[in-house]
């Protein structure tokens, strides 16, 4: 008898304490979640650069929850992260590092799409919009090649798990497994791994219509547009501070392009330690093509190559012949003439046509 | 959930209670704006200059370019907490010396002067009690470790801006390296 009464005493200033805490957050989380950015959370002086930098972007208008989330939103890791920074402050210390997690890179995906539709037309039509299980139950590419963390530079940089918690068994014999189900359909090369939202850039304006010969030189020399996300360092490298690559033809050192994209492209589709040509997956352009930026023919988003020849090419070539129709890997995949390094000797042998010198 | 990220019970309830009792202070929060995050604007200016100082500008951006004070002052509100009465002592320190040495900043003195006042601090020959117990040595040895960690470093901890350094040692950062290829 004398326990219930006790607990009724307990019970009653419990709930009141429930009832205000719920009250006070509520009321806190509901004016948080409408208020402007500059009242909430662009208060803060641990983010106040990456703040700055998104006023001067193109996605200024953007609300900082519709990308970051909301305490609630993505369960866990949200408030976790808010509730540490609050945690650092407090204790002195500052943590600015706000860093997404896979389910929030996603969002923000969709969050892209909604103005970017023809990118993710063209994005959703090429390689690079392969999903994990496109890349990591590839039976004949595990049978020769062992899966291991370095996979996840290129493929499912934001992924949260590490290659063994992702997928086993980490051998070549397999067979393979992605372990948790529901990541197995999401993209392994989301917008933001060529992509940042918080990008440098100018306020858009018209050009000035009183003298239009001059508005080409007022725009701007430098490409803000591209970033690789670098998941060893969970950070985006903007392209242009991407080193320059260096590949080696034998002993020739090969012209690459200075194109900011093309050093993005080649963060993955790479030569192999010694950068010889050719080696790995380079596609460094040689030959013919030499100089040549991977953008020259490829559309960045499909990665689509088709009809890029007539942006240089006469229809007709030097040798009389349709460039889309001579004997290149353009025109036919078992063609020994690659298109990224077809060579004018690979047909005129000593100068004189192949064709010509069986005579 | 990737299981590095899981929350003990105890680390939950601590970020709880914090985050409650922190949303609360919120409102009062109104330190004022500026553009360092430890160091005072003057603090600033004269780690610019010690930066420089250690990694001189040549054909490739020197410490203050590359942003060495950046660096220090986010570490020090970071992992480098502790050294902050350190710098501010340190830092205090040569303002003094400099006043009562050349009767001017550090940041004034010409590039040789402030050559030899460094010089002399790593020697460990500076006089008076700020710098008792080879305080001036120990400080020096500091700053130039911080300085090189900052140019060196990874970008993200907030020196070697635009990755400079590794632009000037043509390193490959990130690392461009393939992989293996296979006949399809």
């Amino acid at each position: 008898m004398r326990q219930h009464s006790k607990l009724h005493k307990l019970i009653i200033p419990v709930i009141i304490l429930f009832l205000v805490v719920i009250t006070a957050f509520g009321s806190f989380y509901g004016y948080w979640d409408s208020a402007s950015p500059s009242k909430t959370c662009s208060s803060c002086h641990e983010i106040t650069s990456s703040v700055e930098i998104l006023a001067e972007s193109p996605h200024r208008n953007l609300a900082c929850k519709e990308c970051h989330g909301t305490a609630f939103s993505n369960g866990m890791h949200s408030l976790k992260e808010k509730g540490k920074m609050i945690f650092e402050h407090i204790n002195g210390r500052s943590d600015e590092d706000i860093r997404l997690n896979e389910a929030q890179i996603l969002e923000v995906m969709n969050n892209c799409t909604r103005c970017h539709k023809t990118e993710q037309a063209r994005w959703l039509s090429g390689g690079h919009s392969a999903r994990y299980k496109d890349i990591f139950l590839n039976e004949k590419h595990n049978k020769t090649e062992q899966l291991n963390f370095d996979c996840l530079r290129c493929h499912g940089m934001f992924s949260d798990l590490n290659i063994g918690e992702l997928i086993g068994p980490l051998n070549t014999s397999g067979p393979w497994k992605i372990k948790i189900n529901s990541t197995e359909s999401n993209p392994v090369i989301p917008c933001l791994a060529c992509h940042q939202i918080h990008l440098l850039g100018s306020t858009h304006q018209n050009p000035d219509y009183s003298n239009p010969q001059n508005a080409s030189y007022n725009r701007i020399t430098h490409n803000p547009v591209v970033s690789f996300y670098n998941r060893h360092d969970k950070t985006h490298i903007p392209a242009e501070n991407l080193p320059l690559l260096e590949v080696w033809d034998c002993n020739r050192p090969v012209n690459v392009s200075s194109d900011p994209i093309m050093r993005n492209c080649i963060q993955c589709h790479a030569p192999n330690g010694k950068h010889e040509a050719g080696t790995s997956d380079d596609r460094t352009p040689r030959g013919v093509h030499e100089g040549f930026s991977c953008t020259a023919c490829h559309d960045p988003h499909s990665n689509d190559a088709r009809q890029s020849c007539a942006k240089c090419h006469p229809a007709v070539s030097h040798c009389k012949l349709d460039v889309t129709t001579m004997n290149t890997s353009y025109k036919d995949r078992q063609s020994p003439h690659n298109i990224h390094w077809v060579s004018c000797t690979d047909c005129h042998i000593n100068g004189r046509p192949l064709n010509r010198q069986k005579r | 959930m990737n299981p590095q990220n899981k929350l003990s019970r105890r680390r939950f309830v601590q970020m709880a209670v914090l985050s409650a009792g922190g949303l609360s202070v919120f409102a009062r929060c109104t330190k004022a704006y500026s553009d360092w995050r430890f160091f005072t604007g003057s603090e600033a200016k004269l780690m610019d200059a010690l930066a420089d100082q250690i990694i001189p500008p040549d054909d490739w951006p020197g410490g203050k370019e590359s942003g060495v004070t950046n660096f220090i002052d986010k570490q020090l509100i970071g992992p480098y907490i502790r050294f902050q009465d350190t710098y501010r002592k340190g830092l205090n320190g040569i303002r003094e010396s400099c006043k009562v040495l050349y009767q001017n900043s550090f940041e004034s003195l010409d590039f040789d002067e402030q050559t030899h006042f460094l010089e002399l601090m790593e020697d460990g020959k500076l006089t008076g009690d700020l710098w008792a117990g080879n305080f001036d040595r120990t400080f020096f040895k500091l700053f130039r470790d911080h300085s090189m960690q900052a140019y060196y470093g990874s970008s993200r901890h907030g020196g070697n801006k635009d990755n400079i350094s590794y632009k000037m040692l043509k390193l490959d950062y990130p690392l461009i390296i393939g992989q293996n290829r296979y006949q399809n």
